[in-house]
């Protein structure tokens, strides 16, 4: 395993386009963040925001449509990603460094990073038996053969807590409950011992009671293994229970980014806090809630200026312009939020609009003492 | 992806949505190669079989040598003698213009009639066309009705439906199309017969489809506020529930107008579908089927004919599934 | 067992069908206007007391009700009337008859399937590249081109033209080889597997083409399944998804689709029986047909029938052994 706290992952300015008969998706738009060992890093934002296509980038998993165009995903020493300038025409080439595709799926996939998927039902083969399957994967990606990877998922089974884990690894999917599947998913994850799993939405189809047991697994089996998560999820209850550190994504941009206590309690951006208003708490009753106003825009033409101004209850003339850029806010040295509210351009000179958060009423905001943020080096 | 937005929506409101979805079927079906040449094969072969059926000049320009024999079944020819060559010039069996002793006053050559084989396949077509869609009409409408009934009020209605469409299904089909035919013409079998058999026993697949799709319709909003409102049931299948399921139906009757005319065509060859002197390719097939040996070509036109014919309806129909299916996306 | 039982219970539940078609053919048989006695006796010198005789044997003096009524109770000890034409039992007659038919069938569908699931599956691999395009076609082509062309052609090119294989007749490997003036097995087989294989490719082509659109669909679906992306995630090898993940799942539609076509298959080797002179159960009801021998294609049509329902059944066991969602056991 890693040494606590080295940076294992990085991923630097990643844009991941599809290219449909409509046109162009920029499914990611440049987006940038990093995950250390150990730690468990939230991704979180709306459906359509470019989670799912993010984390499919990091394994190289996209289907044909979809293409990674630029950016740099670094594994350790290997560079899962990297373009260089073609010598001539000065077009974006994959550049030698970069894993080949068989390099790939033998050196990264499964052994080094592992993914668990949003829907337990669908993620496991209908007709092959449970155990079968996990020993396949722990065969592919570890030095165990035989009885000895039969074992070993067995192990994982009862890991994740299957009861009779012996006689259920000769079960069919289809005689498991999907929390029990969800946790299957996990012992194939934690069997092939990656130092990463990236967890897509992984209790979004649980009910509330067995999504609070997979988390306290997910939880422990960190603490025992070290193993380090990308959480993806729309739910910033599930952000604060287990996260270290938060990536906020809004149409393929990452909007804020920093540790969780910071996000949660020194808020930089309007749709976190959006997003904050949004979790059901137990003080609260449904009427309180406040889900987000309007629908996310299609990623295929994005708004000009700031993306989220369609629906942004603080937006301003400026925003409608001008692009903000990722800057340092708050206290945490890691906090960043792009919101022209932290940019010196002219936001709160400019006069509120009218976009589908607000019906005519427009809160009138001061600047911040603190004054000038700095701006991110990158 | 763009083919989500060709299909017809499920949930869509009442037939004005329907028919947005149409439209851009339409669209996704003018794009789709395939589609669109089996729409020129669809059309060509069915204006060759109006002009064939209108045009009796066509008799003239191609008949050339008739033998005497012929004379007799072609009606048209007793009165215009001149047109009748001297006995000497008959030739039977001739073989097509690029092949030896051909020459190109028949391209294709000649029947073991003397007929010119190249105007047969011409009239061939005619009956084909109609055949194809005369029995696919047949079944549409009967398999519609009954299906549409069945889907809508469900219970014992359905159950026997279902009995009977499965029971029908087990025989094949060809089988008993030619029991239908030979039997209920009283040992005279004609064409006639093969078409209405041919939809008769098509009639349980297309009302096993509409009965499907009514069933998923029915439960929908608008149709449960139909009924409260008070309208009735006849007028929620025929306003409602029908439009709503004919997507898929379309498609099937697409793919059964070529099914019908290759079964006619085997009954034909058979010798219980078409009857001389009725020009007809299964029929041609039937009489060159001996000659194999001596004049092969006479066996390859009239299956070409009735490959594209069929092909035609079936690459159309393929276009069409395409535009329709959200699950095939491209 | 509960397989055993499973197939005890499909099998009952398909008399019923078996019933109704008693009924829809015996009603379409009986349909003949005027007298399907004169109608069998038509050109031959007759007088009334033969006729008389013939209507007392096949009890059409009864009324309908009745008629139908004992044929079905026949059918149920296995007596499927008598032959007119033939002089012999139905039931015997078609015992003769159907060896033939099925191997013609079964050995088209093998065809098929060997031929059909490589292609679709490569088509479903290279979706929309021209391996895909050129299936399509090909797939197109062989569901408009009428069976029994293709056998005629078949015949013209390898029989008549290079003169390489039989055009017509079996040879069927469980007679004597000195039936057929062989000396050993070895040849018995190398002349019946030389005998089928036109009739074979002319009755399968249609089969190959349907099949080969349902193998590539289900595969483009199966492979866009989450657990073949899984499998991806894990490093398998694209081969073994193909092969192993995605392959198996997929075989799904595929079983139900062989197990309905066999009705088509079945009349196909109607036509398919005439043009290679196969005398099989479909050559069989085509002769009867024209010599109004209407017990034997009453019999031939029934038994058709059943074979498809027993066709069914079986592809809805082999179903059930591939899917374990499916189980005979908890079956309502
Ligand atoms: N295969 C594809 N082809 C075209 N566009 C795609 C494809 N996959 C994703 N997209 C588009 O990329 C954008 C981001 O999708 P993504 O699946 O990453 O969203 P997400 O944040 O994971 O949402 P969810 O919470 O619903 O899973 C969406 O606009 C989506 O339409
Ligand atoms: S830049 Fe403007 S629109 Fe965008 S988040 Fe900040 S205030 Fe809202
Ligand atoms: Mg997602």
């Amino acid at each position: 395993m890693s040494v606590p706290g080295e940076t294992i992952l990085t991923v630097e300015d990643l844009k991941t386009y599809f290219y449909t008969e409509g046109g162009v998706v920029q499914a990611v738009d440049g987006i940038s963040f990093d995950v250390r060992a150990g730690e468990i890093v939230g991704v979180v934002g709306e459906s359509g925001a470019g989670k799912s296509v993010a984390t499919t980038s990091i394994l190289r998993l996209l289907d044909d449509a979809g293409e990674i165009v630029s950016g740099e995903i670094t594994y350790r020493d290997t560079t899962i990603v990297g373009f260089e300038e073609a010598e001539e025409g000065g077009e974006l080439v994959p550049r030698d460094d970069m894993l080949t595709k068989s390099e790939m799926r033998k050196e990264i996939r499964g052994n080094e990073i592992a993914i668990i998927f949003q829907d337990p039902m669908e993620s496991l083969n209908p007709v092959y038996k449970v155990g079968s399957q996990i020993r396949e994967f722990i065969e592919l990606n570890r030095d165990l053969e035989g009885e000895d990877a039969k074992e070993e998922a067995i192990e994982m089974l009862r890991e994740v807590g299957i009861p009779e884990p012996e006689n259920r690894y000769d079960d069919y999917p289809h005689q498991f409950s999907g929390g029990m599947r969800q946790r299957v998913l996990i012992a194939m994850a934690l069997g092939c011992r990656p130092s990463l799993i990236i967890a897509d939405e992984p209790t979004t189809a649980l009910d509330v009671t067995v999504e609070g047991q997979i988390l306290d697994l997910v939880d422990d089996l960190r603490d025992e293994y070290g193993t380090s998560f990308i959480w993806v999820t729309h739910d910033m209850g599930v952000v604060a229970e287990i996260c270290d550190r938060v990536n906020v994504m809004y149409l393929g941009q990452i909007v804020e980014q920093g540790p969780v206590d910071d996000i949660f309690h020194d808020t930089q951006h309007p749709y976190t806090e959006s997003l904050l208003a949004s979790i059901p708490r137990p003080d609260k009753t449904v009427e309180d809630l406040n889900p987000i106003a309007g629908v996310m825009p299609q990623a295929m033409n994005p708004p000009r200026g700031c993306r989220f101004h369609t629906r942004c209850p603080d937006a301003r003339e400026a925003c409608r312009d001008i692009e903000p850029r990722f800057v340092d806010v708050g206290e945490a040295p890691s906090h960043r939020a792009a919101c022209l509210k932290h940019d010196d351009v002219g936001y709160w000179d400019s006069v509120p609009i009218e976009n589908e958060s607000r019906d005519g009423v427009v809160a009138d905001e001061e600047p911040p003492a603190g004054g000038q943020e700095t701006e991110a080096g990158r | 992806m763009a083919t989500t937005e060709g299909q017809l929506d499920e949930t869509a409101e009442g037939t004005g949505e329907a028919r947005v979805g149409w439209r851009h079927t339409i669209d996704q079906v003018k794009r789709d190669t395939t589609a669109r040449w089996g729409m020129y094969v669809i059309v060509i072969v069915t204006f060759v079989a109006l002009f064939s059926a209108l045009d009796a000049n066509l008799n003239r320009l191609t008949l050339g040598h008739i033998s005497n024999y012929a004379i007799g079944q072609a009606l048209p020819l007793l009165e215009h003698p001149e047109r009748i060559p001297p006995p000497g010039e008959i030739y039977r069996n001739e073989p097509p213009a690029f092949a030896e002793g051909g020459s190109w006053e028949h391209p294709m050559g000649t029947d073991h009639e003397g007929r010119d084989y190249l105007t047969r396949i011409v009239y061939g077509t005619r009956i084909s066309i109609a055949v194809g869609f005369v029995a696919t009409f047949i079944g549409l409408v009967g398999g519609v009705a009954i299906g549409a009934v069945a889907g809508y009020y469900g219970g014992w209605v359905d159950d026997a439906l279902m009995r009977f469409v499965e029971t029908i299904y087990a025989i094949p089909a060809l089988v008993l199309v030619i029991v239908f035919t030979v039997f209920v013409s009283g040992g005279r079998p004609d064409v006639i017969y093969a078409v209405v058999g041919v939809g008769l026993a098509s009639i349980p697949v297309f009302s096993r489809i509409i009965r499907s799709r009514v069933l998923s319709v029915r439960e929908m909003d608008y149709i449960e506020a139909a009924r409260a409102a008070g309208v009735k049931d006849r007028n929620i299948i025929m306003r409602h529930v029908i439009p709503n399921s004919f997507a898929p139906v379309l498609v099937y009757a697409t793919l059964q107008v070529g099914v019908a005319v290759l079964i006619v065509a085997g009954l034909s060859f058979l010798g219980y579908g078409a009857q001389p002197p009725t020009p007809d390719w299964g029929q041609m097939l039937n009489y060159s089927h001996g000659l194999m040996h001596s004049s092969p070509w006479h066996s390859i036109w009239p299956g070409v004919a009735i490959m594209i014919t069929v092909a035609g309806f079936n690459f159309f129909g393929d276009g069409l599934q395409d535009a329709l299916d959200p699950r095939i996306e491209n | 067992m509960t397989l055993l039982r499973y197939t005890a219970w499909r099998l009952a539940q398909a008399v019923p069908v078996l019933i109704g078609i008693l009924f829809i053919t015996f009603l379409l048989v009986n349909a003949v206007p005027g007298d399907p006695v004169r109608l069998m006796v038509e050109g031959q010198e007759v007088d009334q007391a033969t006729i008389d005789m013939l209507e007392a044997r096949y009890g059409l003096d009864k009324p309908f009700h009745e008629r139908f009524a004992n044929y079905v109770l026949g059918v149920m000890q296995g007596d499927l009337g008598h032959s007119f034409h033939r002089g012999m039992p139905v039931t015997e007659l078609i015992m003769i008859r159907a060896p033939p038919t099925l191997m013609l069938v079964l050995s088209a569908f093998v065809f098929a399937l060997a031929t059909s699931i490589p292609l679709g599956v490569i088509a479903a691999k290279r979706r929309n590249e021209p391996a895909d395009h050129v299936s399509r076609l090909l797939a197109i082509f062989g569901v408009s081109t009428p069976s029994f062309w293709i056998g005629i052609m078949l015949i013209i090119v390898f029989a008549v033209w290079l003169g390489l294989l039989p055009s017509g007749r079996l040879v069927y490997p469980w007679r004597d080889p000195g039936f057929y003036g062989l000396n050993n097995r070895l040849e018995l087989w190398y002349h019946s597997i030389r005998h089928l294989i036109l009739p074979m490719i002319a009755l399968g082509t249609l089969q190959m083409a349907t099949l080969m659109r349902i193998e590539r669909s289900s595969m483009v679906e199966t492979l866009q399944k989450d657990y073949v992306r899984l499998a991806r995630a894990y490093g398998v090898p694209e081969r073994t998804i193909l092969r192993k993940h995605a392959f198996r799942s997929a075989q799904l539609p595929v079983i139900t689709i062989v197990g309905l076509n066999l009705s088509t298959a079945l009349g196909g080797a109607v036509l398919i029986e005439t043009v290679f002179e196969i005398n099989g159960m479909g050559r069989l009801i085509v002769q009867a047909i024209a010599q109004h021998d209407y017990q034997v294609v009453l019999g031939v049509t029934v038994v058709l029938a059943f074979i498809f329902l027993i066709g069914v059944i079986i592809t809805d066991i082999s179903y059930a052994y591939v899917d374990p969602r499916v189980s005979y056991g908890d079956e309502d």
